[in-house]
């Protein structure tokens, strides 16, 4: 079920942040979504948090609350398991 | 013109009386959320004045909202001083604005007066005048863009006098764009202040007349614009860098050391959001300016984007002229890292100089340093002589797959959308960044990449080479995305779009991958005139720490019509 959920989270990360030449299996869905890797910046971050409000019904109220949701894939997966309204 | 009142007095009478013109929105239909602005709706009696003055040039209906404040900021200001001639060949109006008529796509997509060029040319037949007016649009620096590019033109001799207007009205568009940025405050904002929330977008227009003086002839009460320059960050295209970098040189260039004790305040930009009040506490205690009163009014207007530039300097220099330095609504207790000297109450003013300070998405910062009276700069402070200028290289790009360097055809067998994509996988394949750009700043991208890859010491840091970009649908492509985020019933802002729709953001792109720290600036003009592109480029050359500069044309009607003509331009070496 969360194996799941995070495939396609992938799959909606690559396509929300127009992460071109990355595919699912080069997102590493326990490491820091943020700093070294992906290359993702603020932007990136509220993009995110428009992800979760659209797909999963799940609203942020400040990019700080962002800050622990989206430390990994896993994490956001889990996240969403709990809070999800869609 | 501000939902505080009409002219210059009333709204100066309202800062020093603490008012506000920021009101609490409820959440509607078209923007779902709370929020908190300063709009002209706020008092209807304000605006039916404001459309009584520009039916004195003009037929309303013919105007859309955001050309009547800017049409009635001009005719106040030529019934305060009736001396002026806006109809003179020799005086250039120039257009300050960020989104202008922007709320016309969200009901039709293909409205065609969005074009700001458009606003411009109507606001300069209203007064009469016969010359090609320039738009600024430059982020939230194009008023003083505005100010800097026009009074060039004047020290260069192209035109004696400028009517330089800013003006923007807040809609839908820019309020859900900020609030995907989570910049908003739902209460009046708080410049500087430690429980400071986010800004409050706000609605004004602003004139200003700048016409050339010799020094000899400056009278006690007139106000100077002794020197501006406009600094990238090469950092990030919405965030502020955290080292304050571009904000920092402009106070360095428009303030010498001899100058600082002239210096009676400054007028930063003041947002209230968390980062652009820190960045520029930073900047501002970088240059050693820290012992310096500082005032914003964003607590008073909002913040009102085009026009800010031009109404923060009026109020500021009218403030200094009665001895005053003007209070900062909503500050208590400082919420910055630096010691800033944040004027809480009306104080009187020790100098006769003072700073304005602004920044901007797109990396983008400016400043402006004005006087009252004479103002005793040395001479050679003020270049006027136009440069000679040479073009070292040139590329031409267009939808049709036509690509010629340097008067070179390359054929990278593609055309449309993926001929870009197609020069960026065989000329750079390693900036993703590149995937993440709109339209306009993959063209300039790629384009920027032909021009300067045999560049040597590429990608070291530099200032001495600035970014001036031309276009005629400025942001267009993007503005039309960004609105198919905010229906009614499917509002989804995506700040991932919202930041691209701004005609500069394609300099900041540039600056970042260039390290570019010099000037950036971006023009609207209805066609690439050579004329009006020669003018503002010799402009450019007219800050002396330009020596060299990529000048871009670079249009994008639609996702499948573009084209772009970028030049690296080279003052030539005077002895």
């Amino acid at each position: 079920m969360k194996e799941e959920l995070i495939q396609k989270l992938k799959q909606e990360i690559i396509e929300v942040l127009n992460l071109e030449d990355l595919t699912p299996a080069d997102i590493d869905a326990d490491a820091p979504l943020f700093g070294e890797g992906l290359g993702l910046d603020s932007i990136d971050a509220l993009e995110l948090i428009v992800l979760l409000e659209r797909n999963y019904g799940i609203k942020l109220k400040d990019a700080a609350e962002g800050k622990e949701v989206f430390k990994s894939v896993s994490v956001m997966a889990d996240y969403i398991e709990a809070h999800r309204t869609l | 013109m501000s939902p505080l009142g009409i002219g210059l007095e009333t709204n100066l009478q309202a800062v020093l009386s603490g008012s506000t013109g920021v009101r609490q929105y409820a959440g509607n239909a078209e923007l779902p959320e709370p929020y908190a602005a300063s709009k002209f709706d706020s008092s209807r009696a304000c605006f039916a004045e404001v459309q009584g003055l520009a039916a004195t040039v003009a037929d309303v209906a013919s105007l859309t909202p955001f050309e009547q404040i800017a049409v009635a900021a001009v005719v106040d200001l030529l019934r305060t001083h009736p001396e002026l001639d806006p109809s003179a060949p020799d005086v250039l109006f120039v257009l300050s604005s960020t989104k202008g008529n922007v709320d016309l796509l969200l009901s039709n997509p293909a409205d065609s007066r969005v074009g700001l060029s458009g606003s411009a040319q109507k606001l300069a037949l209203c007064f009469g005048n016969p010359n090609q007016p320039v738009v600024v649009s430059n982020a939230c620096i194009s008023g003083l863009s505005a100010l800097i590019v026009a009074s060039r033109l004047l020290r260069l001799g192209c035109y004696r006098a400028a009517v330089v207007v800013g003006a923007d009205i807040q809609s839908p568009f820019i309020i859900a764009g900020f609030q995907s940025f989570k910049a908003l405050s739902e209460e009046v904002c708080r410049p500087y202040d430690a429980q400071r929330q986010g800004m409050n977008p706000g609605e004004a227009a602003a004139a200003i007349w700048i016409e050339r003086t010799a020094e000899t002839d400056i009278r006690p009460d007139d106000i100077i614009l002794c020197q501006g320059a406009m600094r990238n960050d090469a950092n990030h295209i919405s965030g502020p860098s955290r080292v304050g970098e571009g904000s920092f040189r402009c106070l360095k260039a428009v303030v010498s050391e001899a100058e600082k004790a002239r210096l009676a305040f400054i007028n930063p930009h003041g947002t209230a959001t968390l980062y652009n009040d820190e960045m520029e506490a930073i900047a501002i205690d970088r240059a050693g300016l820290s012992h310096i009163p500082v005032c914003g009014l964003k607590g008073n207007f909002g913040h009102t984007m085009g026009a800010a530039g031009l109404l923060e300097s009026m109020l500021s220099a009218v403030a200094l002229q009665r001895g005053l330095i003007l209070p900062t609504r909503g500050f208590a207790q400082l919420g910055v890292s630096r010691s800033l000297q944040v004027s809480d109450k009306a104080q009187p003013a020790t100098g006769c100089q003072f700073v304005k300070l602004m920044s901007g998405f797109g990396g983008c910062n400016a400043a402006v340093r004005f006087a009252i009276g004479p103002y005793g700069d040395e001479q050679s402070a003020m270049p006027s002589r136009r440069c000679v200028l040479q073009t070292l290289r040139r590329v031409v790009i267009n939808d049709s797959g036509h690509v010629v360097v340097d008067g070179k055809s390359r054929d990278y067998q593609a055309g449309g959308n993926a001929l870009l994509t197609a020069i960026y996988r065989r000329e750079v394949g390693d900036y993703p960044k590149f995937f993440k750009m709109d339209l306009p700043c993959r063209l300039g991208f790629v384009a920027a990449e032909l021009l300067l890859s045999q560049d040597t010491d590429r990608f070291t840091p530099r200032d001495d080479r600035a970014i001036v970009v031309f276009s005629r649908s400025g942001s267009l492509v993007s503005d039309r995305r960004f609105c198919e985020t905010i229906k009614p019933g499917s509002f989804f802002p995506s700040p991932a779009v919202f930041v691209y729709t701004l005609p500069n953001i394609v300099t900041g792109e540039l600056a970042i991958r260039h390290k570019y720290l010099g000037e950036t600036a971006s023009y609207l003009l209805p066609s690439p005139s050579a004329a009006v592109i020669d003018d503002i480029v010799a402009a450019t050359f007219l800050d002396p720490h330009t020596r060299s500069a990529v000048v871009a044309w670079i249009d994008c009607a639609d996702d499948n019509h573009f084209e772009a003509d970028v030049r690296l331009v080279c003052a030539e070496p005077t002895h």
